[in-house]
């Protein structure tokens, strides 16, 4: 285990929710000024740390940013995250003319310069970026329905398609970690909809090549998925090299961290729609469920199981971490 | 094996060219037109459903397969109308306003239509005006609302009370399905059925259109 890794996991109390886009209720923002602002996005990160005992600041989990670099048409709301409304291709074939963007394109270098200013800002905590997983980048500069089906019918184009998204992340995750950065969180969800065969063939091979370009002993690696079918690929999951696994709620937890590295941490599965539509005593009673079911597991740790809604109510966040002190005070 | 039983396996293996050039045979052998829709292509899908209930399949395994069927429909079509055929039911289908992930709903439609429902499919985006019209426009028995966002299941509610003003709730029933959304939640709103997935769903719609006679 690294030693950054270790400092984490030492403190259990402090977990690593994905909490990010409800800092803007603290700013008094939209969700539209905190993603177009590095200066604001640092400013809630600080005020994320200073409320809530975290273990890790997390930038922004964006996950159209990478697809906007590429070209793809995006629709930005005030209150809730961007999201890509039409990919670059039409056609799987058309994935062989797709030029990789250079990294800076688009937001990402709005992101990319948060990272440097809250590694001046943010001292006290390990800094993590986030980026999206290959497929799930490719899902979006194509069409999600359409990839899936091209799997089948058109392997060698989407491994096409998988390679160019690939080469842009590493970029990404390279230029996040020259300016300090101290980890990534890697969302893969929707290659947690595939079969295992199917992402054994069309996820699990890029993602290692990112993990391997980037990896270093001074650097955190994150693999975030939270699709339903994670269970059954769990096996593969497990081979990534990542650091930290971290998984949604349309699994239990106990029933993956069996099969992943004992080196490694897992956390995750505290469903994340409690913290904008339920109570309190929801969250608590949540995340008391997952503490039951997994605590008897050594790598296990808390966490949200995917990001926290913008809109979440900030009395279910402080109750979360409430929750979390109370459990291993 | 009977050729409508290959044509089911071929289904369910998502082999859509395999399953056209044997349904044009079996057409040219006089099997009807109904027979291969039910005993073939239906009972196909309904394994896929049952199979990706039990974790057996997946998500693209139906996409293929739903794709398959349907373009052994679209070959069934012409001989369906003549032999006086007509869909179980017909189901109004989107993903609400604000909202713009449309796998959930392209599963629960091919879904539907894999057990014979004829789905009009208005897309993501889509307001409780739209739908309603849609529902006056076709007659649709059901109505299907999908959202992956918190910000956007409160649009479902919406929509159901876009339908109640203009006076057609009562001649529909409404399902409600997405991450965010529970059987709670489509109590709370006055919905008529929560489904967790798309074969969930397939068998809850085939259920009210029994109910509703159709």
């Amino acid at each position: 285990m690294k030693n950054k890794v270790r400092s984490i996991y030492e403190h259990k109390d402090r977990t690593i929710p994905i909490l990010s886009f409800p800092s803007t209720q603290l700013l008094g923002i939209t969700v539209n000024e905190l993603i177009s602002s590095s200066d604001m996005q640092v400013k809630g990160m600080a005020q994320i740390a200073q409320r809530c005992n975290i273990g890790a600041s997390l930038n922004m989990m964006d996950l159209s940013v990478e697809a906007e670099a590429f070209g793809a048409k995006i629709r930005f709301c005030d209150d809730d995250i961007p999201t890509v409304i039409q990919g670059i291709i039409s056609d799987i074939t058309e994935a062989e003319d797709i030029i990789v963007p250079e990294v800076g394109q688009g937001r990402t270098s709005t992101y990319i310069d948060g990272v440097r200013k809250a590694k001046k800002t943010i001292t006290e905590l390990p800094v993590f970026c986030g980026v999206i997983g290959p497929y799930s980048l490719a899902g979006r500069l194509f069409d999600m329905t359409e990839l899936m089906m091209e799997c089948y019918d058109s392997p060698d184009e989407v491994k096409i398609l998988l390679s160019k998204a690939k080469d842009f992340i590493v970029e990404y995750i390279k230029a996040f970690k020259s300016v300090g950065a101290d980890g990534v969180v890697m969302a893969e969800p929707a290659a947690g909809l595939l079969s295992p065969s199917l992402n054994e063939e069309f996820s699990i091979p890029f993602v290692k090549e990112i993990f391997e370009e980037i990896n270093d002993e001074d650097f955190i690696i994150c693999y975030h998925n939270c699709g339903n079918a994670v269970v059954h690929m769990a096996e593969s999951i497990a081979s990534l090299g990542a650091d930290i696994y971290h998984f949604g709620n349309a699994i239990s937890l106990k029933d993956i961290i069996p099969f992943m590295p004992k080196d490694a941490v897992v956390m995750g599965n505290v469903d994340p729609v409690l913290f904008r539509n339920g109570t309190p005593d929801d969250i608590k009673n949540n995340v008391q469920r997952v503490y039951d079911e997994c605590s008897v597991y050594d790598n296990f740790m808390l966490s949200s199981g995917c990001d926290i809604p913008a809109l979440a109510k900030w009395e279910n966040i402080d109750a979360y971490f409430e929750k979390v002190k109370e459990l291993y005070s | 094996m009977s050729v409508l039983s290959e044509i089911s396996e071929f289904v369910q293996m998502g082999k859509a060219k395999n399953v056209k050039e044997l349904v044009k045979q079996a057409l040219e052998s006089g099997i009807s037109a109904k027979n291969i829709l039910n005993d073939a292509l239906i009972s196909g899908m309904l394994v896929i459903g049952e199979k990706f209930k039990n974790n057996q399949v997946y998500i693209p395994d139906v996409l293929i397969s739903a794709r398959a069927m349907n373009q052994a429909v679209a070959i069934l079509k012409p001989y369906l109308t003549q032999e006086g055929v007509e869909p179980v039911g017909k189901a109004v289908i989107c993903t609400v306003k604000g909202d713009l992930h449309d796998i959930g709903k392209n599963l629960v439609k091919m879904m539907l239509e894999g057990v014979g429902i004829e789905c009009i499919d208005l897309g993501v985006d889509i307001s409780g005006e739209q739908v309603a019209r849609a529902v006056k426009e076709s007659d649709a028995k059901l109505v299907c609302l999908s959202s992956l966002l918190t910000t956007t299941m409160s649009y479902q509610k919406e929509i159901i009370d876009t339908l109640t003003c203009a006076g057609i709730r009562d001649s529909v029933k409404v399902m409600v399905g997405g991450a965010p959304v529970t059987k709670e939640y489509a109590d709370e709103i006055g919905a008529d059925a929560y489904t967790k997935d798309a074969a969930e769903a397939s068998e809850v719609a085939l259920s009210f259109f029994n109910k509703v006679n159709i």
